[in-house]
């Protein structure tokens, strides 16, 4: 019987497969005496390479022999719903990156961060979970920056960037006139790339006035249908509705988008600050120079969308509990993984007593000097839907307000429409 | 179990009078230890158990991040048939599965005739319909964004041609799932231009033959002997494109993330997905998923019944 | 049948069309040799140099990503493929010839499993794994390819078996040989066709499957290489001529595969039904 020897030359290959895998896990786990391993989810970009990921676990490593660690890599930029399914089936990893805490935390799966343990931190409470923090602060990010193409802006006979939202409408209407497109926008599979705009609007008319507007909405006091929020998303959809926003853009995925600004295909490309690390990237920089401002508010006062967070995060679970924290730790205070992040992706490090290197790209510099000018006003807002924890929205929320953004920006639905739908998700999600 | 049922599928040999004595009882269970068990046990743990797993879960308001898990009887259900997303997701699915089903079937039966003929063309061109076959949704999504996109192959044609403003073929809230529909139906062409070619190599030259002696045109001789031949390619056709078309979800989540917008683009696969896994309400992804697993099998289970009994009929 | 009049119109329609279903194709063929920052510019044009850089790239990857998950996804599709076709003509021969109504009852619970998008099952799947201890291994995954794709390959073999007269094997039969015997040495050999198209279909499903290996193998026993090629474009994401020889390499192998089995396939699918 041929055939049955060859069903079980399978099922014995396997079963001892099964044997060998088991025997390689228990070897790994056990090997090297005090060896302490850990798995580390991070995800990797054009910025985050793997080469820079093993770098930069090396440095700690290196400082704590005792420490091994295995880097896990989330397959696509979706770490969130990753580490859910993970969690779901058990892998759940001892310590992550950008994971935003949501969820996880409540349902007792991150481990709580100490007071003591966030001594080193510029904004010690910022994302927190039910009064506890979950995710290192790691960094502040500006979102948006509105970078400009100095070149487009001089066709179109502007001499200097806009300080009120009249004069950027004014200049909005100049580049159309001049067949420019004013802002560069983007979508496809990267929805919040149609966003940042409304993120912008959000926070001049929205958060500059009521910085606690979230809380608000959370305890169910004000609604997206309320005049301020409604204002905003006027102003937003009035770009579309103008053609500043061109609704073709919107099935552009963000690769794509970031590199049509740099090729000139639009004159505004509003982005959270990470862009630096493309506009100074050698590689890709272009022809002409690159400027940025902070989204104008009616009255030329300063107001920044912040969003300070994206560290690492612990697993409640992780068996070796104490080390994955101490490893947290230990990998975002070190002073070169620091400057790196400065580097690589344009972060801005959120560390007491930290400074940027004095070699930073000047792209880099615009974002960061635009970020000092509202951190001296004092007028830092969140960025709506970056926001972490408690300051975010309900699961699920986000979804909708980018593809309420879309629907905006494509005239699908008006602005009453789109929320009054986002008051009825954010029913269903709570 | 002493009545004699005629089961499916009948053995095309067996004529109805044709009643072989029955196993002994030992004998049978002995055969289905050896032949049928495996298989179904493998089937059983794998796709039996889940989906009453699954089941369980739609009576429940199970949210792993937001416990405890209560049970609801059939809420979920009824919430279902009110929710305006789900009901959305539940129209585009049947657009995109009623162009899916039609385009391919008709241009692949168009697309065989025309290479049903020998020499080293008709099989290099076959080779080259073939291959979207062997290639993943998601290298198809990633090739055709970059042709559809408004800077894309198609539209960069279209400015050479003098058109000023091409259709936003992905963006455009209208175009959207049409978009991805001759995407899906790219694809899938190639295994109905397969189906289609092996039925006409069954047809008896020497039929057509004698239909084209006895005087009957080109479009009559298809009609009366190529094409009641071709009923079972037909049936293999229907219900792989309507099954393939229903749950399809790569192709949204990698060109347009559901949209552009609400109520565009995003099936019922997709928003299952979304609900479950980012919003966190599992209890109710589960029962949106029993509900779509019930009308799929429904659409394939009548699909499949007409078109055999046309088979039988022809 | 020969074109009596216009003989050229045939293969001129036939050239003509399929040059506009080739254009997808052509593109991924000729932007895997050309410089990244060509293809957003002129996306259609020929590679002028042609440049080999994309590929070797990632061959070579300090991270072994491509040859260690090329490993990993020949295991996975040949055991699968290989328990898959011996378990569904075992399977599909017992149902077609079986005449209780239980077997008809398992046909259509089986024709039902066709329909079932993979991800509404995959959470309770890791949990049935997790169950037996086969969570984050390939004979898990290998399992579970067997059980979500068995419903295909039995629904290929009966819809084969129906052409095939039951009287060879009572003729077997009352030579004395026993049913093993008789499937494996009379109707088995029958079923080759049958068997090509479901080794290629399942193949290819197999190799291209991105969700299952994803969340089944976890992120730390390594990944298959469609798993993995889809990592890899958030690294490459802007550098589209990359992101083609991903995908122009994750896609050869599955390619050859099928154009090797290609002459034998077609006939199984339609063989026992058009009786061809």
């Amino acid at each position: 019987m041929k055939h049955k020897a060859l069903l079980t030359a399978i099922v014995t290959t396997m079963v001892a497969g099964a044997c060998s895998v088991g025997d390689q896990q228990t070897a790994q786990s056990s090997g090297g005496a005090g060896k302490k391993e850990i798995s580390f989810l991070v995800f990797e970009t054009p910025n985050m390479t793997p080469q820079v990921w093993d770098t930069a676990i090396k440095r700690v490593t290196d400082k704590y022999p005792d420490i091994t660690v295995k880097k896990l890599v989330a397959p696509t930029e979706d770490r969130v719903s990753y580490a859910k399914q993970l969690l779901a089936s058990g892998q759940f990893p001892d310590v992550m990156i950008a994971v935003s805490p949501a969820g996880f935390a409540e349902s007792g799966a991150m481990a709580a961060f100490t007071p003591d343990e966030l001594k080193d931190f510029d904004f010690p409470n910022n994302g927190a979970v039910q009064g506890k923090i979950y995710q290192l602060p790691t960094n502040t990010q500006t979102i948006p920056v509105v970078y400009y193409n100095k070149d487009l802006f001089a066709k179109a006979g502007i001499t200097a960037p806009p300080k009120t939202y009249a004069e950027l409408l004014d200049d909005s209407a100049k580049l159309k006139a001049k067949g420019i497109t004013p802002f560069v926008i983007g979508g496809g599979k990267d929805p919040f790339a149609s966003t940042l705009a409304w993120t912008a609007t959000i926070a001049t008319d929205v958060y500059a006035k009521t910085p606690d507007w979230m809380a608000k909405r959370r305890a169910g006091t004000v609604k997206f249908t309320d005049p301020d929020f409604k204002k905003a998303t006027e102003k937003f959809a009035e770009l579309a509705k103008q053609g500043y926003l061109d609704k073709k853009d919107v099935s552009r995925d963000y690769a794509a988008t970031e590199q049509a600004f740099l090729d000139g295909k639009g004159a505004m490309y509003p982005m959270g600050n990470w862009f630096a690390a493309a506009g100074d990237d050698p590689k890709r920089k272009p022809s002409w120079e690159i400027g940025a401002f902070n989204w104008p508010t009616d009255d030329g006062s300063v107001v920044v969308p912040a969003f300070t967070g994206g560290g690492l995060s612990v697993s409640a679970t992780a068996k070796n509990l104490p080390e994955a924290k101490e490893f947290a730790l230990a990998y975002t205070l070190d002073q070169t993984n620091l400057d790196a992040s400065v580097h690589n992706d344009g972060l801005y490090p959120a560390i007491k007593g930290y400074t940027p290197p004095a070699d930073t790209g000047a792209v880099f510099k615009l974002g960061y000097d635009l970020y000092q000018e509202g951190v001296k006003s004092n007028t830092v807002t969140q960025a709506f839907s970056w926001e972490a924890g408690d300051d975010g929205m309900l699961p699920g929320v986000v979804d909708k307000w980018r593809a309420g953004a879309q629907d905006l920006i494509t005239g699908n639905k008006t602005v009453d429409q789109v929320l009054a739908s986002l008051d009825d998700e954010w029913a269903k999600a709570s | 179990m002493a009545v004699d049922v005629r089961t499916t599928p009948v053995p095309a040999s067996a004529t109805p009078g044709s009643r072989r004595p029955r196993l002994p009882r030992a004998e049978r269970l002995r055969s289905f230890a050896l032949f049928g068990a495996p298989g179904l046990l493998v089937y059983t743990c794998f796709v039996l158990a889940p989906i009453a797993i699954s089941f369980g879960y739609s009576l429940t308001n199970h949210n792993p991040f937001n416990p405890p898990t209560r049970f609801v009887g059939l809420d979920n259900y009824r919430l279902l048939f009110t929710d305006s997303e789900f009901l959305t997701s539940l129209r585009v699915t049947t657009i995109l599965t009623v162009i899916v089903v039609i385009v391919p079937n008709v241009a692949g039966l168009g697309i065989a005739v025309l290479l049903d003929r020998k020499g080293w063309l008709y099989n290099a061109l076959r080779t080259v319909f073939f291959t979207p076959m062997v290639l993943s949704s998601v290298v198809v999504s990633v090739v055709w964004t970059r042709m559809l996109d408004d800077e894309g192959l198609v539209n960069q044609t279209l400015r050479a041609l003098g058109v000023e403003q091409p259709p936003g073929w992905l963006s455009d809230p209208r175009l959207a799932l049409y978009s991805i529909a001759i995407i899906l139906s790219w694809q899938m062409l190639g295994f109905c231009v397969v189906v289609y070619l092996a039925g006409l190599q069954g047809v008896p030259n020497e039929l057509a033959e004698a239909a084209s002696i006895d005087g009957a045109g080109p479009v009559r001789r298809f009609r009366s002997i190529t094409w009641p031949l071709l009923a079972p390619s037909l049936t293999i056709n229907t219900v792989v494109l309507l099954i393939t078309a229903f749950k399809v979800f790569d192709h949204i989540q990698v060109i347009t993330h559901g949209g552009p917008g609400t109520g565009t683009t995003a099936t019922i696969a997709y928003d299952v997905l979304q609900t479950g896994l980012v919003a966190n309400r599992q209890g109710y992804a589960s029962a949106m998923a029993i509900v779509m697993l019930v009308i799929i099998a429904a659409a394939a289970g009548v699909t499949l019944k007409v078109l055999n009994r046309r088979e039988v009929n022809l | 049948m020969k074109d009596s009049r216009l003989p050229w119109l045939r293969p001129v329609v036939a050239l003509v069309i399929s040059a506009f279903f080739l254009v997808p194709l052509y593109m991924i063929l000729v932007n895997v040799f050309k410089q990244g920052e060509k293809i957003t510019q002129s996306p259609a044009s020929l590679p002028d140099p042609p440049t080999l850089e994309n590929i070797t790239g990632l061959l070579g990857r300090t991270d072994n990503l491509f040859w260690a998950s090329l490993t990993n996804s020949i295991v996975v599709t040949t055991l699968s493929i290989i328990l898959l076709t011996v378990l569904s003509a075992m399977l599909g021969h017992f149902l077609a010839r079986s005449r209780s109504r239980w077997a008809r009852v398992a046909m259509l619970l089986l024709l039902s499993g066709l329909m079932i998008p993979p991800q509404v099952i995959l959470m309770p799947i890791t949990q049935v794994l997790r169950a037996l201890g086969l969570m984050t291994t390939l004979q898990g995954l290998v399992l579970f390819n067997v059980g979500y794709y068995i419903p295909f390959g039995v629904f290929v073999f009966t819809g084969f078996l129906r052409g095939i007269p039951i009287e060879l094997e009572e003729a077997a039969a009352i030579d004395g040989a026993s049913r093993s015997r008789i499937f494996w040495r009379v109707v088995f050999p029958l079923l080759r066709p049958a068997t090509a198209s479901v080794l290629i279909f399942l193949g290819v499903w197999i190799w291209n499957d991105f969700i299952n290996p994803l969340v089944i193998l976890g992120p730390s026993q390594g990944t298959t290489i469609t798993t993995g090629i889809y990592r890899s474009i958030g690294q490459y994401q802007a550098d589209f001529g990359t992101v083609f020889a991903l995908m122009f390499l994750a896609t050869l192998p599955v390619l050859i595969f099928y154009l090797f089995l290609q002459k034998h396939f077609v006939k199984g699918l339609t063989g026992g039904a058009t009786k061809g």
